[in-house]
């Protein structure tokens, strides 16, 4: 099938503090980008299959680029090392579209963030100051200088972000940088586990829905409750693919080199039916009748109710 | 296909039907040259018989459309109703741009869903009709807009080129 992805060069390159690099991505010919929402994510296509996502810090409202912050991690499985060692301005990348952003909400809000995790409130910051509101506090704590401080001065000089270096202070107390915001205000926070943890203990008793807590991981696709995980088993050539609760089948079989005919990926084109033999599809489809249903799904919108599925395949 | 040889004439095939008769106008002009990337406004663009439209994502030559590893006749111009658009504002409470529905001429006037099978002008070029346009789910994870039911059997027109030419807003779109 045609990869739902994007071809994007990195138009700039810059180091963003320890072991930190920045990186400025835009249309070959400078069009336009597919937008974003603040705080939203970018699917990187790197080479080896690895598929590695991150947060837009840039303001929605600049249309022509993404920029992205990456940490090396020395540990981690090899993407963040590639980007921070390899990839230099001029190169070209596979990238996704946007996808997710923070809940935002008409009021006061403020951001913690531990180190790198300031990425995704950076967007969310630049976009909420844009729009002429005041009552916005991002506090970033970090050992030594923050990544993206050159991002992060502007609202500091605005008064409206405070940077906490714990090499030279003490570490502030969560609830001292949450009470502005108790009673009226929302709270997001992205940072290591240890923080999150401090912070969901800080905001226990504040409304779930002004409490906003932003992972190290990609966000969960939406799927119906009846969905699950399930693994699709090709009846004819005996292979077996895992396939996440809410996960297009049709993206699975392509990410295993099968490729059947699709076009309106909406479930009504019909284009995409695939006989099935065993399991409980969820069909979702507004094409195929009742009698149809009983052999066939179409793999485009058809997900699994149990934790396995036969196709014809 | 000898798009010169189709070009010769304006009779509406016969198997079409009854004719259709109308004058429409060009509303909006848009282009994009990479699938996903957003839709330009443009004040005229220019269509060439049989292959596309200049700069445009399905030109032949380019090949950069989501669908370009499919190629069809029917993908070198499409065609919408801004009538449509009304139609989505005023029954479904969704604001959706001629910039959204990545079709590439928004006309009014034209009864779009008549004239599969048919040849008209749009301004001084030739199109003929292929089929009519299937509303496309991905057209909503560009948008963030649930657009896909209200645009079913009302998502617009395929077409081929037979005579090319530059079409500008406000040119007239007419039967034969």
């Amino acid at each position: 099938m045609a990869p739902r992805r994007m071809r994007a060069v990195v138009a700039a390159r810059a180091e963003a503090g320890e072991g930190v690099a920045a990186f400025v991505l835009k249309d070959p010919d400078g069009w336009e980008l597919p937008p974003f929402r603040p705080g939203a994510h970018l699917d990187l296509y790197l080479p080896g299959g690895l598929v590695r996502t991150y947060s837009l810090v840039n303001d929605p409202a600049e249309n022509d680029r993404y920029v992205i912050a990456v940490k090396r991690e020395a540990q981690g499985r090899g993407g963040s090392a590639f980007l921070c060692d390899r990839l230099a301005a001029g190169d070209e990348i596979g990238i996704g579209l946007p996808r997710g952003g923070l809940p935002l909400g008409p009021q006061p809000q403020v951001f913690i963030a531990g180190g790198i995790g300031v990425t995704p409130f950076l967007s969310a910051a630049s976009a909420l100051v844009r729009q002429g509101r005041r009552d916005v506090m991002l506090h970033v704590i970090a050992r030594g200088a923050p990544p993206l401080a050159e991002r992060i001065a502007p609202l500091v000089a605005a008064g409206l972000a405070q940077v906490h270096d714990t090499r030279a202070g003490l570490r502030p107390l969560l609830g001292d940088l949450l009470a502005p915001f108790a009673g009226t205000g929302a709270a997001a926070c992205c940072g290591p586990a240890a923080l999150i943890d401090a912070f969901e203990a800080a905001t226990r008793d504040w409304p779930a829905d002004r409490v906003h807590v932003e992972r190290f991981v990609p966000p969960p696709l939406e799927a119906p409750r009846e969905a699950q995980d399930y693994r699709l088993v090709l009846a004819r050539t005996g292979g077996e693919i895992a396939v996440p609760a809410g996960a297009s089948m049709l993206e699975a079989l392509a990410a295993h080199g099968i490729d059947i005919p699709h076009s309106c990926c909406g479930g009504i084109c019909g284009l995409c039916k695939v006989g099935w033999i065993e399991g409980v599809p969820l069909h979702r489809d507004r094409a195929l009748s009742p009698q149809e249903r009983e052999t066939s799904l179409l793999a485009c919108v058809a997900l699994s109710a149990g934790p396995r599925l036969v196709v014809d395949l | 296909m000898d798009v010169q040889e189709l070009a010769t004439g304006d009779a509406t095939p016969a198997s079409a039907g009854p004719a259709t008769s109308f004058v429409g106008v060009v509303r909006f002009l848009h282009i994009t040259p990479r699938a996903f990337l957003p839709m330009r406004a443009m004040p005229e663009i220019t269509l060439v018989a049989g292959k596309g439209i200049e700069g445009d994502r399905y030109m032949v030559g380019r090949e950069e459309g989501f669908y370009s590893d499919r190629p069809e006749d029917g993908r070198q111009i499409t065609l919408f109703e801004l009538e449509t658009l009304d139609a989505m504002k005023r029954d479904c409470g969704v604001e959706f741009g001629p910039e959204e529905h990545r079709r590439n001429v928004t006309v009014e006037g034209v009864p779009l869903n008549h004239l599969v099978g048919r040849r008209f002008r749009l301004g001084e070029t030739l199109l003929e009709a292929t089929r009519l346009s299937v509303p496309c789910r991905h057209i909503e994870e560009i948008t963030g807009k649930a657009v896909f039911d209200p645009l079913i059997n009302r998502s617009g027109l395929n077409c081929r080129i037979l005579s090319g030419g530059i079409v500008r807003i406000g040119d007239t779109v007419r039967s034969l």
